[in-house]
């Protein structure tokens, strides 16, 4: 054995960071709202968390042994991926279709791109979207939460416009009483999780709050109602596309200002569609079109550097 | 200044232990090894003959060559030796000098008095000082510049921003009249008109005890700087102490600024002091694997054994040996490695603190982008390193301007997938230079 002194290059300390701890810190500040979930939509949402996340870690173990690459599970970004996917969905989704839509998002969406760092697209918003349209029924409603017997199983998205329609109030909007995806309802959850992220300091505060932003006064301008605006931004899966989606490391730019642009892009994207198309909710798409834009941004938003031109 | 954009802003931990540790004289060790390449340009030439006797500020080499300084007897005795030496990777020869153990003056020595700049330019070329923080490049040659345009300001590096150096720390602590005294020659033959000691806020003593001193010197600033890495780094510091900023292919001493460090400094005045030329230095011993960290004044060319049997020998194995500190140091694989004129440190790591982390794929996070006080994105320079074409790869990196990398490490250390960016950076530098220098060729060649 070799006994001499190791000859490497600098630097010899190392912040203790790791891209596992990340993923720790990503799937520790889901759990407020996986949680809620469960409590809010019962035992059925165990089951589809379940299931997301065991077939995401699943697919991608043997995706690696059979395309022969270093084993990837280890590093929890396939479970963060599983916990997105299920929590993006509501509990009217059969457990078949969740499995599906995980493996969809693991083996199509990143593995088959190279794995960590490699995907154009956010993996769980992808898959979101494809199950949207190949399982339209199941996905586009929402399910009811358990305890509240008044609100319809439809999300207040479908509602709002409709006459006559009872919508549930601002208070119940933000604690998850009302239907919707088992991860999205609670935003109360969500803030905690989005407080934790920004105290370990995964995330920059700037994303989620310009992407909400955006849409509130986008609202603010539309409707000139501040309840209403209020209202789209607790409705739907805004707050959690914002804080877990628009804040992915791989899918957005590498640049600050970029950042703040593809958070804008999102906002105003989530209005139009919301307001102008068929579609009652926005946030998947215009977080999926902004991650196809996001090398664009990146370039865009090049600084110059010190002492460069 | 809090207009002023922060550029760097990594907090790293100090390991400034012997920061309160005076510096203790090192006994005279049996022998040393002075190499012939201790600063930045062209190695020196050896002027003694093995068997000959020598004194201690004796010169043993003459400069030669572009930004080339001489060497002195650090210790007195006889040339044992002229040998090859490759300790630390660069091939050169080196002198071995068996000590008498008397450390003998040379009787030659004489205090310099030099009447104008040109004179005192001279005096300064011989007394062998280099950048002592590190960058090794001859004193005078930097001073040179007053030749052919008015240095308005001289920057005085006290940041000493690496974690573990603390020589600087103690420079400023024990040497305060040195410093005044190399002011003054600055003021005398390069009549700039600012002085600002730049020092980090990590050394309250310092900045505190030269404050003071400097109190009725309208001419002296003290700045204290904010304790983030790389505040020592040229561009960095000149950009946080002046606002100015050093253009692309630009020299510093264009914008009538110089930087120089603050033992430089001191050694410089020490030799109009005395007339001893370069020949001892205080050099940090630190590290895990070191069992009593200290500062010692220790002559040049002395072993890296011999600091360690100063400081109570090792605690365990050396896991990895460093010229310098922990982000920027450069490693040596054995203890007979000579202490350099640059030597600000040596650390020495055990084997757990050596090891590195196995790199995984980027996550594309972007700290590395925004920690890097430059602005520049190292994740292009990696992307563009893994390209088969080599045109294309020569345009992403000239695009991306990595020559203006400064190899601080910062990304390397923020990066959490331990991904060994720095060292890409490097390895795309020596790439560019190359390809430039092959393009050039080619051009003149089809002429």
């Amino acid at each position: 054995m070799d006994n001499k002194p190791v000859m490497a290059a600098g630097p010899h300390i190392h912040s203790t960071d790791s891209s596992r701890r990340i993923m720790l810190d990503v799937i520790i500040a889901l759990l407020p709202a996986a949680i809620a979930g469960v409590v809010l939509f019962g035992v059925q949402a165990l089951w589809i968390i379940l299931t997301c996340v065991v077939s995401a870690v699943v697919s991608e173990f043997l995706f690696n042994l059979v395309a022969k690459r270093e084993q990837s599970v280890g590093d929890l970004s396939a479970v963060v991926t599983g916990l997105l996917l299920a929590l993006n969905l509501s509990t009217s989704v059969p457990l078949w279709q969740c499995a599906l839509g995980s493996i969809f998002a693991i083996v199509l969406v990143k593995c088959a791109f190279g794995g960590m760092g490699h995907n154009f697209a956010n993996p769980a918003i992808t898959a979101r979207v494809f199950m949207l349209m190949a399982f339209t029924s199941t996905v586009a409603g929402g399910a009811a939460p358990r305890m509240v017997d008044a609100v319809s199983s439809a999300t207040p998205l479908n509602l709002i416009g409709v006459e006559g329609a009872e919508l549930p109030t601002l208070g119940q909007m933000f604690l998850g009483l009302r239907g919707g995806a088992i991860g999205e309802t609670c935003i109360l959850a969500l803030l905690l999780g989005f407080a934790y992220l920004l105290v370990r300091r995964v995330i920059h505060w700037q994303t989620p709050v310009i992407f909400i932003a955006t849409v509130f006064v986008c609202y603010l301008v539309a409707a000139g109602d501040f309840t209403v605006a209020l209202y789209e931004v607790l409705a739907g899966g805004l707050v959690l596309g914002a804080v877990f989606m628009a804040t992915d490391y791989t899918t957005t730019p590498i640049t600050a200002e970029g950042r703040w642009l593809f958070a804008l892009g999102c906002g105003l994207i989530t209005f139009v569609i919301r307001r102008f198309c068929a579609y009652p909710e926005g946030v998947s798409y215009s977080i999926l079109c902004m991650n196809i834009l996001s090398p664009w941004l990146e370039k865009w938003t090049r600084r110059k550097p010190l002492g460069g031109v | 200044m809090s207009l002023r954009r922060k550029i760097s802003t990594l907090k790293l931990p100090h390991y400034k232990g012997t920061a309160g540790m005076a510096a203790v004289r090192m006994a005279v060790p049996k022998e040393v090894l002075l190499p012939m390449n201790m600063h930045s340009g062209q190695a020196a030439e050896p002027v003694v003959q093995v068997g000959d006797h020598v004194t201690v500020g004796q010169l043993i080499a003459r400069e030669e060559g572009r930004n080339s300084a001489p060497v002195h007897a650090s210790v007195s005795g006889t040339v044992k030796a002229i040998e090859p030496y490759a300790a630390g990777g660069r091939k050169t020869t080196a002198i071995r000098i068996e000590s008498d153990g008397k450390m003998e003056k040379c009787p030659d020595l004489k205090i310099p008095q030099p009447t104008n700049l040109d004179e005192f330019l001279q005096c300064v070329r011989e007394s062998g000082v280099v950048g002592l923080g590190g960058a090794a490049f001859p004193v005078w040659a930097k001073l040179a510049a007053a030749q052919k345009s008015h240095i308005q300001t001289v920057l005085i590096n006290g940041a000493e921003c690496e974690p573990f150096i603390t020589s600087d720390h103690r420079v400023m602590l024990e040497c305060g009249d040195l410093i005044e005294k190399g002011i003054a020659l600055l003021k005398q033959f390069l009549q700039s008109e600012e002085y600002i000691i730049g020092i980090e806020k990590n050394k309250p003593d310092a900045i505190a005890q030269l404050t003071e001193r400097f109190a009725n010197d309208p001419a002296v600033k003290v700045m204290p700087l904010d304790s983030v890495y790389p505040q020592g780094a040229k561009q960095v510091l000149l950009y946080n102490a002046t606002g100015k900023v050093v253009g692309p292919g630009q020299r510093l001493a264009s914008l009538g600024v110089i930087i120089i460090n603050v033992t430089s400094l001191v050694k410089t005045a020490e030799y109009f002091t005395t007339g001893m030329p370069l020949v001892e230095r205080i050099v940090t011993v630190e590290g895990s694997a070191v069992k009593e960290p200290k500062n010692l004044i220790v002559p040049i060319g002395c072993s890296i054994r011999d600091l360690v049997e100063a400081c109570g020998g090792l605690k365990e194995e050396p896991g990895k040996i460093l010229y310098g500190g922990a982000m920027m140091g450069k490693t040596v694989d054995t203890l007979d490695a000579s202490v350099l004129k640059a030597t600000n440190a040596v650390v020495i790591m055990n084997r757990a603190d050596a090891e590195k982390t196995k790199p995984s794929p980027c996550i594309h996070c972007g700290r590395c982008v925004a920690v890097c006080p430059l602005g520049l994105n190292p994740t292009a320079f990696a992307r563009a390193m893994e390209m088969e074409n080599e045109d294309a790869r020569a345009a992403l990196l000239q695009k991306e301007q990595v020559s203006l990398c400064m190899e601080c490490g910062c990304c390397s250390y923020v990066c959490p997938a331990h991904r060994p960016l720095a060292e890409n950076n490097s390895a795309a530098r020596r790439f560019i230079r190359g390809w430039e220098t092959a393009q050039k060729e080619k051009k003149e060649g089809g002429k």
